[in-house]
């Protein structure tokens, strides 16, 4: 049980990176279907890049600027050649799933996966002195993965940037009333390049996370449509960081169970496991239908800005 | 000429999304001629262009799946799953009933189509009743399809006599004959020991058949006019939930072609993983062809023989894979979508030179 738990924060901690990396693209006003292919190119990045220098925190850097990088082009797209935001998000989304195994082939002659890193130069669970030791909890909690903490702070730092600060009003207003603050001398265009770059830098933080501190090498695919999980937990949360952080754990948890069905010799006995491996997206999928209720997209989102 | 013009765009980003892989390719340390060898022998041999013809004949139908979504203004990404539970409604039906050939085959079809369509037609239920995003939904189906055809193949129909996942083969009823066979009749030796097979002719029908629901039947004006303007649509009497539907279910059908093309034409038997991504290339080839169905006769033949081409380039050097094809898709997808702030530029300049 406690394992499941723990293993349900390590499995949320990409989706909270993505999703809350969305938010912030989303609430520009930019539909961001591209979360997956940014986490693909930084987890590719970061693994080359801790492989070759033996440090995750190179690795981790190489990773922002490639998942930068690459939403960059998403918004170079989308903002200034006004492309279509969804058709935009396929093409970057092509792209990743192109060069991640192109580029892998050219370094180490295998488009599937990369060497892997050696355990001592990954990145290792914190335990938190005194918290860590309190029972049950102190394990599940306070002695994780540095990025684990990291991604369970990140959707209250969003809602306070959001909610309480001039830049998280402009954030707002870019995605809900654009041309209100166009009237206020705002820029628009602007403020979301700079908010979908941002979105890309904590969106490739779940990308690094994947490829070195949850396992150590990159495969081919990795992501797994977790970018898409972490879209559907953003509307889930109807565009909210908080309810975002729940609907998050909700499918890492998800996610986690159905790793741990898999192993489970009571089950897979009498049970296909095909089906066990497809509960993840189907309880996405019923929750993004069922037990949605209303859930408001920003206004113009989807709609160019002139 | 001008009805060739709107071809022009697409066609330019092509060239440049081949010029800049080529660039890639000599920065990666590969000879520049690379490219152009890997082309010239898909066009100018038999055995190319008997394989660019099988790759191009699941993409018109994955291209005219995506486009008759894109009519009814909707974004099929889901022709990858629709396509897989038309092979395993279409391999199920092939390895249990035998019949005679005039049965078999349109039975076979029947059932392709009736299982894509499903597919397609829930992810167009949950659009129109539910209001879940069409792009979430079916990719979300996607995986799911991925593990019921896995099952299906281990449980349903599984060949135990061979290692790898794979089905039973099919009745000999349900096999589609090969153009080089077809030829052999009268005496000809055209494509010989390629896979192209008749169902090339049936994609080239079902285009054209695409192109007459569209633009000649009430039908499909209806589907056309939710697309163009869902709102207009409401106020003069055309549902729009009956429309997301239909034109998903249409959508989901059409990915039938391209398991009677691999099942019944080539493999016989339904292989774990045998689609190379032709749901997602679907959506290039549709955009390409800007959702004309005519056009995507051409535009799938174009990434058929792309295909083709990055095929036999993973056979000639050591340092390319077949995903290249995806970095040419994604370069050319991307220019195409911002084709019009490109032209406004080009035409302004050509106005101050005026």
């Amino acid at each position: 049980m406690f394992e499941l738990l723990e293993s349900c924060l390590r499995l949320s901690t990409p989706l909270l990176f993505a999703a809350i990396g969305g938010f912030f693209c989303e609430r520009s006003g930019v539909a961001t279907i591209c979360l997956e292919g940014v986490m693909l190119t930084s987890a590719w990045s970061a693994a080359v890049v801790t492989y070759y220098t033996q440090n995750p925190w190179l690795g981790t850097l190489a990773g922002l600027l490639t998942g930068g990088f690459t939403m960059s082009l998403h918004a170079l797209l989308v903002i200034f050649a006004r492309a279509d935001q969804i058709v935009s998000g396929v093409a970057v989304n092509l792209l990743a799933a192109g060069v991640t195994p192109f580029l892998n082939k050219i370094f180490f002659s295998s488009p599937t996966n990369s060497p892997a890193i050696a355990i001592e130069h990954r990145f290792h669970a914190i335990s938190i002195p005194i918290l860590s030791e309190i029972p049950l909890v102190g394990r599940i909690f306070f002695s994780q993965l540095p990025l684990v903490y990291l991604a369970l702070i990140l959707p209250f730092a969003a809602h306070f940037i959001a909610y309480k600060t001039k830049w998280g009003l402009r954030l707002l207003a870019a995605g809900d009333a654009p041309e209100a603050l166009q009237s206020l001398g705002g820029d628009v265009k602007r403020t979301r390049f700079i908010f979908l770059f941002i979105g890309g830098l904590l969106c490739s933080l779940g990308g690094t996370f994947l490829s070195i501190s949850h396992s150590s090498q990159f495969t081919r695919d990795m992501t797994a449509g977790r970018g898409f999980i972490a879209l559907a937990a953003l509307i889930f949360g109807k565009w909210r960081p908080l309810p975002t952080l729940f609907a998050c754990l909700f499918f890492g948890f998800a996610d986690s169970l159905q790793i741990r069905l898999q192993s489970a010799e009571w089950l897979t006995g009498n049970f296909p496991v095909q089906f066990i491996q497809a509960t993840p997206y189907l309880i996405t999928l019923l929750v993004l239908v069922g037990f949605m209720g209303k859930s408001r997209p920003p206004l113009s989102i989807g709609k160019e800005f002139k | 000429m001008n009805r060739l013009k709107p071809l022009l765009f697409p066609f330019c980003g092509f060239m440049i999304a081949l010029f800049i892989c080529t660039l890639i390719l000599v920065a990666a340390g590969e000879r520049y001629s690379i490219l152009l060898e890997s082309f010239y022998n898909t066009f100018f041999t038999h055995f190319g262009l008997g394989y660019a013809l099988f790759y191009s004949t699941p993409l018109v139908f994955t291209g005219l799946s995506v486009a008759v979504a894109a009519r009814c203004g909707l974004f099929n990404i889901g022709a990858e799953g629709q396509l897989y539970i038309a092979s395993v409604a279409l391999t199920f039906v092939a390895t249990h009933l035998l019949l005679p050939i005039p049965l078999a085959i349109p039975l076979a079809i029947f059932a392709a189509m009736l299982g894509g369509g499903f597919w397609g037609g829930l992810a167009g239920f949950l659009k129109a009743r539910m209001g879940s995003h069409e792009v979430i939904v079916t990719i979300l189906l996607n995986f799911i399809a991925y593990s019921l055809t896995d099952y299906s193949i281990l449980y349903l129909f599984r060949n135990p006599e061979v290692q790898n996942p794979e089905s039973l083969e099919i009745f000999q009823s349900y096999r589609l004959p090969l153009l080089s066979d077809l030829s052999a009749l009268v005496g000809l030796e055209t494509f010989s020991t390629t896979p192209v097979n008749v169902t090339l002719f049936f994609a080239v029908l079902c285009a054209f058949l695409v192109h007459f629901f569209l633009f000649s039947t009430e039908k499909g004006f209806e589907v056309r006019a939710v697309g163009f303007n869902p709102k207009a649509s409401k106020f003069n009497h055309i549902s729009v939930e009956k429309n997301t539907i239909l034109a998903f279910v249409i959508a989901g059908a059409l990915t039938a072609g391209v398991a009677v093309n691999e099942i019944m034409g080539h493999q016989h038997k339904l292989i774990q993983g045998f689609s190379v991504e032709y749901g997602f290339t679907g959506i290039a080839v549709a955009l390409l062809a800007r959702n004309n169905p005519i056009g995507i006769l051409f535009s799938a033949f174009l990434f058929g023989s792309l295909h083709n081409a990055t095929r036999e380039m993973e056979f000639m050097s050591e340092k390319v894979t077949k995903e290249l094809s995806f970095i040419l898709q994604a370069l050319m997808i991307g220019f195409v979508a911002s084709e019009r702030v490109i032209s406004e530029v080009l035409s302004r300049r050509g106005k101050k030179h005026v």
